[in-house]
């Protein structure tokens, strides 16, 4: 269940342009420590309470049902959630973000897939959980367990994310 | 990851993230330089292209993608939209999302700088409850006078512009955020 609803059933792909721009306006003028405190500080915001509690309250269930109703809402996206008692796994086959960006011919900031790690772990850590990320530059691999069940995340098996 | 469903709700976030971190001016160059001069370049290159055409084109195309409900007028010396129900505020209005201040600054705050980039000014009203106007004319040419045809599609002459809880902030040819009317 998605804590903010729009009119529309999906939302609009050109978005991605902005987030796209948003990390290199970032990283830009202020470099990539900053750019990792804004995911983070994102994640642990006022914005994603709704998800936290929701994750916090009702365990993996609610973070497999969350990514389910989340990936339907994006366009072109590929993404297979499966749960079991331990984890929840996210198979993105296909990223809706990178696809629209390389679609575009746009130039991908290169760090592009970390925040999905940055943004998820600091989200996931105040219901208890964590994630750790496989792959990267249009399809990943996403785990999400309970917290200090696996090795701290890896950044190199994060892959940077090519531009057309 | 962040997505584009929910897009106007953590872009929202993200202005009162960088005021906050950076102070207003960053803002300000978030607008010109992430959105205007970087997301939105295909709009910018289009109008700077074919004007008043590119603009029809560009919003023909984006407001449609976003679900608006608009209407707009491409004429010889100006192009003119009426936003009746914005998609974007409207989200974070239903949702009861507030992190910034005025989040409808935004709009000129890249679409002005882009203007200014292509040789145009914009006259703009906002209301903030998810109405506004907007008109473009070429730098050095007068404001145009509402076009009494259009009179019944002018949003500022519809029941709803302005109610006793509405604050109208008023642009007159302007080219960015910073230049709101006293």
């Amino acid at each position: 269940m998605l804590p903010y609803r729009d009119s529309k059933a999906q939302g609009a792909a050109d978005f991605y342009f902005a987030i796209n721009a948003t990390f290199r306006f970032l990283k830009r003028r202020f470099g990539i420590e900053k750019l990792v405190k804004y995911w983070s500080e994102l994640g642990e915001s006022s914005y994603f309470q709704p998800v936290a509690e929701s994750w916090r309250n009702d365990g993996l269930p609610a973070i497999a049902e969350y990514w389910r109703d989340f990936f339907q809402a994006e366009p072109n996206a590929s993404v297979d959630v499966t749960y079991s008692e331990q984890r929840v796994f996210l198979e993105v086959k296909q990223c809706p973000a990178i696809y629209h960006l390389r679609k575009n011919s746009r130039c991908i900031v290169s760090e592009f897939c970390q925040h999905c790690f940055y943004v998820s772990d600091a989200l996931a850590s105040r219901a208890g959980f964590e994630v750790r990320i496989k792959g990267g530059n249009g399809a990943c691999e996403q785990t999400f367990a309970k917290r200090g069940s696996s090795a701290p995340q890896d950044l190199g098996s994060i892959k940077m994310a090519d531009s057309p | 990851m962040i997505g584009c469903y929910d897009f106007c709700g953590h872009y929202e976030w993200t202005f009162a993230w960088i005021e906050k971190n950076f102070g207003h001016d960053v803002l300000l160059a978030y607008w010109k330089e992430a959105i205007a001069e970087d997301s939105q370049i295909h709009a910018s290159q289009l109008i700077k292209e074919k004007g008043f055409a590119g603009m029809e084109e560009y919003w023909g195309h984006t407001l449609a993608e976003e679900g608006a409900a608009y209407t707009s007028s491409c004429g010889k010396d100006s192009f003119r939209i009426d936003m009746h129900d914005c998609p974007s505020k409207g989200f974070l209005l239903a949702n009861g999302l507030s992190q910034h201040k005025d989040y409808c600054d935004h709009c000129i705050g890249w679409i002005g700088p882009m203007m200014k980039n292509a040789g145009f000014v914009v006259d703009h009203e906002h209301n903030h409850l998810g109405k506004c106007w907007w008109s473009y004319r070429r730098v050095g040419e007068a404001r145009q006078p509402s076009d009494p045809k259009a009179a019944t599609s002018n949003i500022e002459a519809m029941p709803g512009w302005a109610p006793s809880s509405a604050k109208i902030d008023r642009f007159n040819g302007a080219t960015g955020a910073d230049q709101k009317q006293a």
